[in-house]
């Protein structure tokens, strides 16, 4: 009843001329960033939180939370029409998305797939209401030791998950986590590593490490490619045929029970609920030859899974304070900005925040439907923009994002220099996602780690002795050992 | 680091101390690095062709042009201020990535420096670094 009353009042204030504007402000900005080839949701998240300055924390989070579902979306139109996806998200739609188009069914293909995000996001909003509330509780009930074990398997989840090869993805998790340890010690209160630079004794700025690993190191490596070229799509007809509809109402559904299911477990990221959602409609197709040929289910399965994971990952996000990936770890950065911790003391402290936010989810995913279906057409020709322009300005915010976090010409520097290391460590393949996430966990997992070892006077087996962190311990241990048994063979395939 | 983090106390009268946990990572990721090195040369590198990795021709000079561009933009933004630098830095990086239309590049640049001040410094009220010249 508790819950209902308040997604009441949430409603009652997410409808507000305000909070819709900023909803709406943050959808279509969201939509842009995503249609826009080298700009991905993190490092546009990232890049646009200067622009909520102004607002009240809860319209903040509102019009960053907005942006970050425009941009999942967004990705999809940059996939079916040139075949480049605008998120990493969107690449399993590229593959049957990018034919339907070619086939002049580009149309059909972006309604669909803004159905299915509409339907995805919606229903995993309804299921956000019902599942945080008494998940946010539970977690009340978590010591340093819970959560430490907590944050080392979202860790471990990241690592065993992100690239080929497991040993760089934990390279790249300790070096996040080695980066997070520079600053004041989270526990005494005392500089370290900060080599006298009184600009490192806030530690490194978190929002400019995300502009340059995946805003500057994306036009980095977009300057090299080719240019692409535009598939000029029939975009006229985007609501399906009666036959499309057939095939693609369960995949629809398929695609968001296992979006929804895979965004709870923090750190999976985005492109496993979705490639998981095409291989199961492959596996249930009696055609699936039809499947890599422009199959609408191939579209529509991933898209719900993309949005449905993107709201579902917001409940470890809000219930237990853990990123799911790089983009919730921006706004995990917005909210600290804010002055508000996420986690479960959140829905006791911040009710009328928390439960705005949700409803504007609802309203958000409204919003996104009704701007992509009639403007699809539109965002097609933003694809046109001379390149040149394109990085120029996506530099260019880079910089005044980056400078105005703190009005600090070091955060400039911070994301130059992370700007090339990303170009580099792209190169290498080294997956970048791991080491955000340890670079924003590091603090938190620190602290968790040492309070619970001055709980226990020193003694290790505080983490085994409590059933529910022993459990977390033994999962993390699982997923590791999963992925090298995953990896091993390939190893001595390649070797 | 974990050379470093020993020097901070590894465990005080309250339990760990501050170089505790860096101390731990820095190990952990001397191991990684040299497990990975150890991996690359039994011939499963990372990158395999080191070549690869250098960007090359045109696609080499664009991105240098970016790096170098963004390197004036932060060495200038606090004598010159916003404006200025900007219009410099969005005029020049039009110019290295082969705009050549005059017209153009003048309007992009003004809006793209002058506009984005007033939107920043007067809207949303971010303070935006002023000039030695008082723009």
């Amino acid at each position: 009843m508790d819950t209902l009353q308040h997604l009441v009042s949430g409603f009652a204030a997410a409808l507000s001329p305000a909070y819709l504007a900023y909803a709406f402000a943050g959808c279509t900005l969201g939509t842009l960033i995503g249609v826009l080839p080298g700009l991905g949701p993190a490092a546009g998240t990232a890049m646009l939180i200067p622009l909520t300055f102004k607002l009240d924390p809860t319209g903040a989070i509102i019009m960053l939370s907005a942006i970050y579902y425009g941009a999942m979306y967004g990705g999809t139109i940059t996939s079916v029409l040139i075949n480049v996806p605008g998120e990493a998200a969107s690449v399993i739609t590229c593959i049957d998305g990018h034919q339907m188009a070619k086939q002049g069914r580009g149309g059909t293909a972006l309604g669909i797939a803004a159905i299915g995000s509409f339907v995805g996001g919606m229903a995993a909003t309804i299921a956000l209401v019902l599942v945080a509330p008494p998940l946010a509780q539970m977690a009340l009930r978590f010591g340093p030791p819970e959560f430490f074990a907590l944050m080392l398997f979202g860790l471990c989840l990241v690592s065993g998950l992100a690239g080929r090869s497991m040993l760089a993805a934990l390279l790249m998790t300790v070096l996040g986590l080695l980066l997070a340890m520079i600053g004041i010690d989270p526990v005494r209160g005392a500089p370290r590593f900060a080599l006298d630079i009184p600009d490192l004794y806030d530690g490194i700025g978190f929002i400019a490490v995300v502009m340059g690993l995946f805003g500057v190191s994306e036009i980095l490596l977009a300057a090299e490619a080719p240019v692409r070229e535009t598939v000029r799509s029939k975009l006229s007809s985007l609501l399906p045929g009666r036959e499309e509809w057939r095939r693609s109402v369960g995949a629809i559904w398929r695609g968001t029970g296992i979006g929804f299911a895979l965004g709870l477990i923090p750190g999976i990221g985005a492109i496993v609920p979705t490639f998981m959602a095409y291989i199961v409609e492959k596996r249930l197709s009696k055609t699936p030859e039809r499947f890599g040929q422009g199959a609408i289910e191939g579209v529509a399965a991933p898209e719900s899974a993309n949005n449905a994971y993107a709201n579902a990952a917001m409940i470890p996000f809000l219930t237990l304070g853990i990123p799911s990936s790089p983009t919730i770890a921006v706004l995990m950065g917005a909210f600290i900005i804010n002055g508000i911790t996420p986690g479960p003391f959140l829905f006791q402290e911040r009710p009328d925040l928390v439960w705005t936010v949700i409803a504007s989810f609802f309203t958000g995913n409204v919003i996104l439907l009704a701007l992509n279906l009639p403007l699809v057409g539109l965002w097609a020709k933003l694809l046109h923009l001379p390149f040149q322009y394109l990085c120029v300005g996506v530099l260019l915010f880079c910089v005044v994002g980056a400078y105005s976090l703190q009005q600090s010409v070091f955060d400039v520097w911070v994301m130059i220099a992370f700007g090339v290391i990303g170009f580099v460590f792209r190169k290498l393949e080294l997956p970048l996602a791991p080491l955000v996430l340890g670079l924003i966990l590091g603090p938190a997992i620190e602290k968790s780690l040492r309070i619970s070892l001055e709980m226990s006077a020193g003694d290790y087996s505080i983490f085994l002795t409590r059933p529910l962190c022993l459990g977390m311990l033994i999962a993390a241990a699982a997923v590791l050992a999963g992925a090298a048994l995953r990896l091993a063979p390939q190893s001595l395939r390649e070797a | 680091m974990a050379f470093t983090a020993f020097g901070y106390s590894l465990r005080d009268a309250l339990g760990p101390g501050a170089g505790f946990f860096p101390f731990w990572l820095g190990t952990l990721g001397a191991l990684l690095s040299l497990a990975l090195l150890v991996q690359s040369w039994r011939g499963r590198a990372i990158g395999e062709d080191a070549q690869a990795l250098l960007p090359r021709g045109e696609g080499a000079r664009r991105a240098a042009a970016m790096v170098l561009s963004l390197v004036a933009a932060a060495l200038l933004l606090q004598p010159l201020g916003f404006r200025l630098a900007m219009l410099v830095f969005t005029a020049g990086l039009l110019l290295a990535l082969g705009v050549r239309r005059p017209l153009a590049i003048v309007i992009f640049a003004l809006l793209s420096s002058f506009g984005l001040f007033h939107v920043f410094y007067f809207w949303l009220q971010v303070p935006l670094p002023i000039g030695l010249l008082g723009i």
